[in-house]
């Protein structure tokens, strides 16, 4: 059902759901791959999820640490829930006594005096363990040790090099800076995990990865209280769903008349129209019917409560209660900031996939954009509808026009071309009352009615009239009665 | 009767404790023998007691231009030496060289220039 390439044999799981996804099955022994990120951007965490998978697995691991006292890795590890009765440690670095006690020295540059008895532990711990996981915190360290540049690339790739030969798979993580980048690193390592920490929420990307592919770009992740999650993104070409494009019906006839029949499976409409003109309503009506054929529907609410849309819904007759009881539909309420666009992504992909969801609206398009934490809010729009849209769902975008009246424009988004089929409420007034009206501007898979027609909404339900075919001015929110030419006779 | 090779002995001054060791340690490892000092009395004595010494070392940080007395005294005995300065500074170069010293290192030494240096001295 699911387009993915099944996991080549003998990579190693990352320990990190959602990382291997993006690494497209895992990481490859014999490899290293560095970990890039500021200050408590979770190297250390992405480490310890790395060796505790392998653990689980009943290999060997090593813990190398160079900055952070193992006891302090220990307690933070700890924390997070990791078992780390497997897991060897060997501590490079300073003891307290370093400060107090040893006494400095200059006769010597570091990297002469201390490198030996370094790289001596070193050798001595992967003798010792034959580990086929390390994780190596943070090799930056040894820059200390070298005395120049050249010397340090030399180290750390015959370093590299001694483990990888025995079979291991080394995740090394880098501190830079501007004043000390670790670009040399970059270009040592097989593979590169960025993690990134801003105001929006985090993300990883990879830019590397020797021997195997990787999604690209920019991934959400957290870390929680169990660790570190990602959230790979979503590519809509990658996942694939085979689904006849049959129409499904609103349940209203004359509804369908307008629409030329329906609105088609593995479709984006938008339904845009001012405040309160019943778009969610609209929405509502085509899961009404899809429940009726056993079909579950899914509204991500950003803007109302459950509460409310359920009222709201008893009041024009649409079972809705009864609907989330059998299980066809769910109204999810989504607070604003809860989510990164990965995460939400997830979220509808869970409700897809897993339970199988035909039809998804969106309320609204600007809820979306004003509650999830991100950049590029709309790409991220695109890349879910797309999605759902390879899936076979329905997908029903809710798009509100600030104008009550006046000259007409399709959404105020600038994502009409998102959308397959335009479907729009209008308010009109006709002879000093206020009526509503509703069209269609587009229809990609099937011819649609070019009138408006009147619509209410009624304890009953939703009702639309005949074609408003004797109204000239529509679009300008005051139209005006046109005698047929053909009466006057 | 095979003659066994008598190791060079080279006396070393240093104030800082830690340095004379790591010294020690690195001309120990390179096959000579050390006879340390960490003041000038202690290396009067050395110089006195150690049978032919080879070539000296002397950190001049931490001491004053008593140190320079050493030196000649280095000099009457032929013993060439080297002097150790903890950074670049022209006067006291120039006070190592005028007072005999076959050459003048800087802080932190390099382990390799210091060998050759050594070898080509004895």
């Amino acid at each position: 059902m699911k387009k993915k390439a099944s996991p080549p044999e003998n990579r190693l799981s990352s320990g990190v759901s959602g990382l291997d996804e993006v690494l497209h099955g895992g990481l490859i022994p014999g490899r290293a791959y560095l970990v890039r990120g500021g200050p408590g951007a979770g190297k250390t965490t992405l480490g310890l999820h790395f060796l505790a998978a392998g653990a689980a697995a009943g290999e060997n691991v090593l813990f190398i640490t160079l900055g952070e006292p193992v006891e302090q890795v220990r307690r933070n590890a700890e924390r997070l829930g990791f078992d780390l009765t497997a897991i060897h440690f060997l501590d490079l670095t300073p003891s307290s006594e370093f400060f107090t006690e040893v006494e400095s020295y200059d006769i010597f540059s570091p990297a002469e005096v201390e490198r030996v008895p370094l790289t001596e532990k070193i050798v001595q711990a992967v003798e010792t363990h034959q580990p086929r996981r390390v994780f190596l915190d943070a090799m930056t360290q040894f820059r200390y040790l070298a005395s120049d540049p050249y010397q340090f690339r030399q180290q750390v790739l015959s370093f590299l090099r001694f483990l990888t030969d025995r079979g291991a798979a080394i995740l090394f993580t880098s501190e830079s800076s501007p004043e000390a980048p670790d670009d040399d690193l970059q270009f040592m390592a097989d593979g590169i995990i960025h993690l990134n920490y801003a105001p929006e929420g985090r993300t990883l990307n990879v830019t590397k990865m020797r021997g195997s592919g990787f999604i690209p770009g920019n991934h959400n992740f957290t870390l929680g209280a169990s660790g570190m999650t990602v959230y790979p993104r979503l590519i809509p070409e990658a996942v694939h769903r085979p689904f006849s494009a049959d129409q499904i019906s609103s349940g209203v006839p004359e509804l369908d008349e307008l629409l030329g029949g329906g609105i088609e499976r593995g479709t984006i409409t938008l339904l845009s129209g001012p405040s309160g003109a019943g778009k969610t309503t609209l929405g509502m009506q085509f899961m009404k019917e899809a429940a009726g054929r056993g079909e579950r529907s899914v509204v991500y609410t950003f803007e109302e409560e459950v509460e409310i849309i359920l009222r709201r819904c008893d009041a024009v007759n649409i079972p809705a209660r009864a609907m989330l009881e059998k299980g066809t539909l769910d109204i999810v309420k989504v607070e604003p900031l809860q989510y990164t666009p990965g995460e939400f992504a997830q979220l509808v992909r869970r409700d897809v996939e897993q339970k199988g969801t035909r039809l998804v609206m969106l309320d609204s398009v600007s809820g979306y954009k004003l509650s999830l934490r991100g950049q590029n809010l709309t790409a991220e729009l695109h890349a879910v509808s797309k999605y759902l849209q390879n899936m076979g769902v329905v997908v029903l975008l809710v798009s509100e026009v600030s104008e009550i009246t006046g000259d007409f424009r399709p959404t105020d988004e600038n994502i009409s071309y998102l959308g397959d089929n335009i479907v729009f409420l209008r308010y009109l007034e006709i002879n000093g009352q206020l009526r509503k009206a509703i069209g269609v501007l587009k229809k990609r898979l099937s011819n649609f009615e070019r009138t408006l027609r009147e619509i209410e909404i009624t304890r009953y339900g939703i009702k639309v009239g005949e074609p408003l075919s004797n109204l000239r001015g529509i679009l300008s929110g005051t139209p005006e009665w046109v005698k047929p030419e053909n009466d006057h006779g | 009767m095979v003659e066994i090779p008598v190791r060079p002995a080279i006396l070393t001054l240093d104030r800082n404790p830690r340095n004379l060791e790591l010294l020690g340690q690195f001309l120990q490892r390179a096959g000579y023998q050390v006879f340390p000092a960490a003041s000038l009395t202690d290396f009067c004595r050395a110089l006195n007691e150690t049978p032919a010494p080879r070539l000296a070392l002397l950190d001049v940080s931490g001491f004053n231009a008593e140190i320079w007395a050493a030196c000649e005294d280095l000099n009457r005995r032929a013993i060439p030496f080297l002097v150790i300065l903890p950074c670049a500074n022209a006067d006291l170069q120039q006070a190592g060289l005028a007072h005999g010293a076959r050459s003048v290192l800087l802080k932190p030494l390099a382990g390799r220039e210091l060998l050759n240096l050594i070898r080509a001295l004895l």
